[in-house]
Parts: C-alpha cells; structure tokens; sequence
C-alpha cells in the first residue's frame, strides 16, 4: 500500500515537473490560440478568419498587409515588385500588369512563376471548386469559368477587370489570391498535411497534429526571409473560449483570438496591458423577415400602402433600443452604437468614413441619433409613429393591439442578453416579443428560408468597399435573410430610383425591389467613375435603411489577448494576425 | 466419464450458440443504429455547405454532385451501406475537405483510446485497493473518510468534476495545462473521467467483500491458521472481484460516453470532440463515423463483460 502511494506520488511529480517545463518557452517561439481545427488550410477553399492568418503565414501574394516605419498599416508589395496602376481600355475594362520579384520559390526550393499565380487563380475562381470565396473575383473579367488572367512569361501576370475596382490592391493580399502549384494541389488532401503543403510565406507547415496544434516555421526560401524575425509559431487548436483564457492565464499560450464574454470585465481590469481591442468592420443587427405582417388586426392595408405603413413602423421601432446599453452593460468589448449598417471602418470615396456620411443628418451620424441624450426624443419619435396604426393605452403607456413578435438567434449567451434586453425594451410599451433560439447551422437555415419574423444577424466585411454590405441584398443574393424582392414582396411596385443627375439614363417610379435595388447594385458594380460609384453606394444604403428591415445595434470589434513582452505585432480590420515580425523582450 | 464429458461438450455448444447469437444482435444493434441516424441526421434543418456567407447556388450545385449528396435520399443510403460492408469505406469529410472520415476517426480514437484505457486502469486499481482497504478497516476512520470522499465522486457530474479541476490545477495552483493537447495536459481528463467509475468500483469492492468476508470459508480458512494476507488476497479479494468484473462493461461504456463532455472541457482532440463537432457542422459522413465507431463500441464492451462473467463464475449459465 505505501509503495503504491509513494508511487502515484512519483508519477504526480514527474507529470508536473513536465507542465512546468512546458510552459517555459524558447524566446523565438510564440504558442498562440486563434480558434479550432480550420476546415481547410487551402488559400482558395479557406473562408475563416482564422484560417486567413495561418494562410497569411504560409503564403505570399502579389501584396501583403505590413506595418510602415511609423507602424501605419499598408498594402505593400510582396511577391510583386510593385503595385501598378491599371490602365483603362477602349471598353472600360482595366488591364493590370505585374512583375514578379527575381529568384521567387516555393517552399521546397522549386522556381514560383507567374504561371502559378494564373493556375491558382482560375483554380479558386472556378465553379468546380465551388470555394465560399470564389466570388471574390466577381471583379475579374471572365468570371467565374474563363477568368481573364494570363501569364504572360515567368515574370509576367496580366489580369483584366470589369471595371476600375477601388479595393484591387487589397484583393492582391486576399488568402483567395495567393498562388498555389498545379502539382501540389492536383491531390486534394494536399493541405491536411505537413508533408504535402507547400507554400511560398514566411513559414512552412512543420507539424499538424489534428485538432490539437499547427506548428509553423520559418521558410528559408521565402525572398523576405531576412527580416521574419520570429522563427516559430505554434498555433493551438481550441475553440472553446474559457480553456483559451485558461491557458493564457497559466501562461502556456501568448497570445488568445477570444475572450469568454462574462470574463471581459474580470480580464480587462487584471490585464490591462494585455487585453486589446481593436476594430472590425462589421455590423450587429437586428433583421425582419419583411413578408412578416405586423399590422395590428383589422387593418386595412395592403399591398404596397401596408408595406409603407410597415417600413414606418419598424423603423420606429428600431428607435426604442438604448444601443449604449448594449454595448457597455451586455457586449461589454468597446463596441461602438452603430446608426447605419455600412461598418464603421469602410472607407467613403474621399478617405473619409462612409458611415459618418451616412444618412446626410446634421448634427449626429447615420440614419438616427444614437447618443445617450438623444434617447427620449428618439422614443417618443417611435411612440408618435407608432400611435398612427395601433392603440396606444395613454395612462399605462403601452400598446394594446401590437401583434405578439418572435425573435430568433443562435444559442449562445452573448446573443440571448441582446435578445433578452430588447424584448425587455418592447414590453416596455406593452409590445410581446417572445425568444426563440436555433442551434447555428439550424438557425442559418431558417434564417435563410425566410421562416421567421425578427432574427438576430451580424456582418463582417471581406475587403474595405462598402459594396460587399450592400451587394447582399439583391433579389438573388444567397445572404438576403430579409427576403427582399421574394414572395408577396416581389411585386410590390413602391420603390423609385432616380439616378439622371448621376449622369445615367436611369428613372424608375413605383418599381418592385428587383427593378430598382437591382438595378442600382448593377450601375455601382459597373460603375467606373470612383466618387459617382459612392454616391451611388449612398442611395443603396438609404434604400435599403428606408425599409426598416435592418436595425443596426453595434459595430464588431475584435477581442484578442497578447502577452506585454511580444513586441511587433499587428492585425488588420478584417481580423487577420500577423506574428512574423514579433519579437519578445527577455 | 462419458456422460461428464458430452456434458462438457453441451456446456461449449450451449456457450457458443449463446455467443453467436449475441454477436448477431450487435450486429443487428449496429444496423438499427446506423439506419436512425442515417434518417434523422438528414431531417435535421441545415446543411454541410451552410455558412454565415452563403455560396452560390451553382457551387452548392457542384459540391453537392460531388459528394453524392444530390442522388435519392434512399440511394444514398445504400450506396452507404454497401461502402461500410464491402470496403469500409466511411467516405470523405464533408466539412475537412480533403481528409477521409477513417482519418479524422483515427487522429481522434488515438487520444481517446489513451485516455479511456488510462482512466479504466486506474480507475480499477484504485478502486479495488481503496475497497479493500474500506473493508477491512470497516467502520474506522479510514473506511469513513473513503465512503464520503466516493459517495461525493459518485454524485457528482463528469463536467462539474471537470470544470472543478481545471479551475483548481489549471488556473489556481497552475500545476498542470488546461489543454488536453500535450501529454502533461491528459492527466487532469483522465483523473476527471477515472473517479466516478473509480468511486464506484471503491463502493461496489467494499461490500462484495464484506459479504466474503462473512462467509463461512474464510472463517474456516482464519480457523486453521492460514496468513492475515493470504486471505485477503488468496481467497477474498478474488471472489469479491465477480461484481467488479460485471462492472467493467458499463464503466468502459460511461469512460466513453463521458469522453464527450470530458473532451469538450478540457479541448482534448479525441474522438467525442470530433463527434459533437460534426453534428454542429452537419459533416454527414463524419456523424455517421463516429456514430458507428461508438456504438459498436459501447456493444462490444457490453458483450466482453457479459462473456467474461461467465469465465469468472461458472455457476452463472448463460441463457
């Protein structure tokens, strides 16, 4: 007996003496968390944003996203020499031309030519593939089966556009855009294993022990080898946020991609220096189903006059939530109350925020004021609207006659506290808004068919243009969850369009979503002039805001923890992680 | 003799139908489980392409003919089953693009595998010696301090447990990872997932050999001078294993269910994790791995432990 206590004894001691001497790391190697298994690790398949960073690593585009000498972040050059202007043909398609870099390599030291670039291309844009992300070259030419993209010698890539395309040099660090080898890829596991992947980054893939950790390390044959400071990163895998910051708080991980939200308060107090937040583009909002009838019962409209009437009274009712509310007391990670659904941190044509333009109010920003004083006069601007088609019970100040609601989200507490709060908020006035939540892939799909009246919803932007938030909302678009343009919305013909002083011979009274929503993403999306093409950009948000389909709560940001002695570290706004340049003070 | 022997015969033939016939309804279990979750699986809303950004109909298209997944719903579920039993071919992953589903199953059995075996066997020392001990020092201090400390383990839920040391070794006294991900970071799994079925073999020993102990031949065997030890472990703890051994089966069976939510807590990459994961992303081949893999196991154990009480007591006939 005693020789068998003393044993697990033994066995106790030894096993802990391993976990310190795990969590004693070598300087030049970081262990970071950024999420779980990725479902894939091949740039064109790839449409997670964890999986970008890793990409990111492993890869190298024409351009790249990098910190100038004042830690700036700008596009610059990578495996391009430089980032040229494109010069505009006789049809009003854009022609660029790339040089590559000299001496460029894949990872296992064979040559990387521009032919690479152009298979890769065609390979991601391609409906055989099928990527999430092929509609990133919607831009290209030929798209999406006969891509214009020609190598023209080893150094030479030539791709032509529809049309000028304001964010093109951004697509050039796009993942979806970085080049990959016919050979390598020809078999399809090809990026499930070290052995097998083979990229042209700043690292390599060393080790992928599957759902446990990534090891990457630093690629000798990458042209910018030199100034990769950090020579291995170890990517955890963990999508389970409390073990995430459990391991950052024992020290094992440097750096975590999540915070547990009940933890926000706790950690942002103990770690100050370690707790970030930094901005996303992406919007949180609230959407209606606008086939959902919410006229109280007996009324008399129809048709397009009840759509107004509905319009009306959802934008009222978009009027009754205390955004600050939900940013600091529920979201609680510097979200930012949001007035317009075009994010925070795209960029209008002038370099100006678009959002700050939205809605051409005076005196506050978007399409209503969200300031906490502007609180009451925007409820009693609901209450007034709202009196117009229901009964309103003066001495107990609620609604009597307001059809019972029913808000759908995904199970998760972060979105059932939203949830909670703005039923809350409309019970306030006497409207019944009962919870119901989905699991996420069961709540995508009802969302998707329509199958619901009011449903939680969030955006993150791809690229810094505005149109990838409006282009959603076309008839056709696989992301319209509000049904714009679908059944009896279809024919209603209420929407007028009026673009002749824009210098287009487009006039449209009293059309239906398709003949005027439609149409006006099809001008933006051939539009070659830069300050027309925002402008038009505007009318489409004011369209779309108009309806009161889309109530925006807040802009995202992003949460991440980083231990205080990584210096060099930076992300992107669309939540890319960038370690290659880190360093760690002793 | 001669009737001696073709009773023995009998025995064996009556042993082996008795097998047989237990293995045909494993069979038969695997199979119903196999055609429900097949059905059910696929009337659950949701698909393996969905996503926060949708693809386009033409790519769903594609994906869809690429995977089989456009052919009959009943088609598909033969093709499935002709797959299984002429090549075991599980398929592809739909979620993983470019991995097989036996891969996927593989990475995560090799964790899991480790970690229940682990647990089992330490759970079964342990638990042996500490009923053992209970018992012989019943009604002691000794045997007290254990009968509260495992009533507490067998009470209390494997995610309690779980969340209970990770919060303790993890966070406070930061001697171990919270991560199953390093070979430091299963001790805390595998004490969470051993106690319960620990606790329980600690009660089950405790009484099994109480009622040995009371028996008639130990007292003879006490009454003509044979060792304090010899007892104990020649005669008592051997007769006092049989409810121990009919344990075994169910244990093994809650090592791997509780594998599920063990593996949740402490983010250890097995085979339960890989489980829960496909059904969130609708990943039909990989729900149907795992399925399958853990219900023949869960079936298989259960008729280990059945056949093997039957070696331990021969006066147990199995019907």
């Amino acid at each position: 007996m005693k020789k068998f206590v003393s044993l697990l004894l033994a066995v106790a001691m030894v096993l802990s003496l391993g976990a310190v001497a795990l969590a004693d790391d070598e300087p030049t190697t970081l262990a970071v968390c950024l999420a779980s298994e990725p479902d894939t690790l091949d740039p064109a398949l790839n449409s997670a944003v964890d999986g970008a960073t890793m990409v990111s690593h492993l890869f190298a585009g024409l351009a790249k996203w990098a910190q100038d000498e004042n830690g700036v972040l700008v596009i610059a050059p990578d495996c391009a020499t430089e980032l040229p202007e494109g010069v505009v043909n006789d049809d009003g398609t854009v022609t660029y031309t790339y040089t590559l870099k000299d001496g460029l390599k894949w990872s296992d030291g064979e040559p990387l030519t521009a032919g690479d670039f152009e298979f890769a291309w065609k390979r991601a844009a391609s409906e055989e593939l099928a990527a999430d992300y092929g509609y990133m070259f919607e831009v290209v030419a030929g798209y999406p089966n006969d891509l214009q993209v020609t190598a023209t010698d080893d150094v030479t890539l030539e791709v032509t556009l529809n049309n000028a395309v304001a964010y093109w040099n951004e697509l050039m660090a796009f993942p979806t855009y970085f080049p990959v080898r016919e050979d390598v890829v020809a078999d399809e596991a090809w990026a499930t294993d070290p052995s097998t992947y083979i990229g042209n980054g700043p690292y390599t893939m060393t080790g992928w022990e599957h759902n446990s950790v990534i090891t990457l390390e630093k690629n000798p044959n990458y042209h910018d080898a030199d100034s990769v400071t950090l020579d291995k990163l170890e990517c955890y895998l963990s999508d389970d946020n409390n073990n995430m910051l459990a391991n950052f708080e024992s020290g094992a991980w440097q750096m975590i991609d999540a915070v547990p939200t009940n933890e926000i308060s706790r950690v942002s107090a103990e770690y100050p220096d370690e707790y970030q937040v930094v901005g996303q583009i992406g919007t949180y909002y609230v959407c209606w189903n606008i086939n959902e009838p919410i006229l109280p019962e007996g009324s008399e409209l129809t048709g397009a006059e009840a759509e107004a009437a509905e319009a009306e009274i959802r934008n009222a009712i978009g009027l009754l939530f205390d955004r600050n509310y939900i940013c600091e007391e529920i979201g609680q990670a510097g979200q930012v109350p949001a007035s317009s659904f075009v994010a925070m941190g795209m960029t209008d044509a002038d370099g100006s925020q678009f959002y700050e333009n939205a809605g051409h109010n005076d005196g506050f920003v978007g399409y209503f004021d969200v300031s906490e004083d502007a609180l009451e006069s925007n409820y009693e601007q609901a209450i007034e609207t709202l009196k117009k088609y229901y009964e309103y019970d003066e001495s107990t100040g609620q609604f009597t006659n307001f059809p019972t609601l029913t808000y759908l989200y995904n199970t998760d507490e972060g979105h059932k506290a939203i949830g909670e709060y703005l039923a809350a908020a409309l019970s306030a006035v006497g409207i019944n808004m009962q919870l119901e939540n989905q699991e996420w892939n069961t709540f995508l799909n009802t969302r998707k068919d329509g199958d619901y009246s009011i449903a939680r919803n969030g955006w993150l932007a791809d690229y810094n243009d505005p149109i990838c938030f409006l282009d959603m909302w076309v008839t056709a678009s696989g992301n319209n969850d509000v049904q714009y343009g679908k059944g009896e919305h279809a024919d209603l013909a209420m929407y007028d369009l009026d673009l002749t002083e824009l210098g287009y011979d487009i006039k449209v009274e009293d059309g239906t979503w398709a003949e005027t929503y439609d149409v006006l993403i099809s001008t933006i999306k051939s539009c070659t002039d830069n300050a027309v093409r925002y402008q038009l950009m505007h009318i489409a948000e004011d369209m779309l805001m108009a309806t009161g389909c889309i109530v925006p709560l807040y802009f995202y940001t992003d949460i991440y923890m980083i231990d205080s002695s990584i210096q060099g570290f930076y992300t992107n706004p669309l939540g890319y992680k960038y370690f290659m340049y880190c360093t760690i003070d002793e | 003799m001669m009737s001696l022997g073709r009773e023995a015969v009998c025995v064996n033939t009556k042993t082996l139908m008795y097998i047989l016939k237990r293995v045909l309804l494993a069979i038969l279990t695997v199979w119903v489980v196999i055609t429900v979750t097949f059905f059910v699986m696929r009337a659950v809303p949701g698909g393996p392409f969905m996503s926060e950004k949708a693809i386009t109909p033409a790519a769903q298209a594609a994906l869809e003919a690429k995977y089989g997944l456009d052919k009959p719903l009943m088609e598909q579920y033969f093709t499935y089953l002709k797959d299984i039993v002429t090549k075991f071919d599980f398929g592809p992953s739909l979620k993983q693009r470019g991995r097989d589903v036996i891969d996927v199953i593989g990475d995560g059995m090799k964790t899991s595998a480790k970690l229940g075996v682990i647990a089992a066997f330490s759970a079964l020392a342990a638990g042996l010696v500490l009923g053992a001990v209970a018992a012989l020092r019943r009604n002691k201090l000794v045997d007290k301090v254990i009968m509260v400390i495992t009533t507490a383990f067998v009470s209390m839920p494997s995610f309690i447990m779980g969340s209970l040391l990770l919060v303790v070794f993890a966070i406070r006294l930061r001697v171990l990872p919270a991560n199953g991900s390093t070979p430091a970071g299963l001790v805390l799994p595998i004490v969470t997932l051993a106690l319960y079925p620990m606790a329980y073999i600690t009660r089950l020993t405790r009484s099994s050999m109480l009622d040995v102990l009371g028996q008639d031949y130990i007292r003879t065997a006490r009454a003509k001078g044979v060792s304090g030890p010899r007892i104990i472990f020649g005669h008592a703890l051997k007769n006092s294993l049989i409810p121990v051994i009919t344990y075994f089966g169910p244990m093994l069976a809650y090592i791997v269910t509780g594998s599920l939510v063990v593996e949740q807590i402490f983010a250890v990459s097995g085979i339960g994790r890989a489980f829960i994961n496909s059904i969130t992303n609708r990943d039909y081949p990989l729900i149907m791995g795992t399925t399958i893999i853990l219900a023949s196991l869960i079936v298989i154990l259960n008729l280990v432990s059945d056949i093997l009480y039957k070696v331990v007591d021969p006066r147990i006939t199995l019907e």
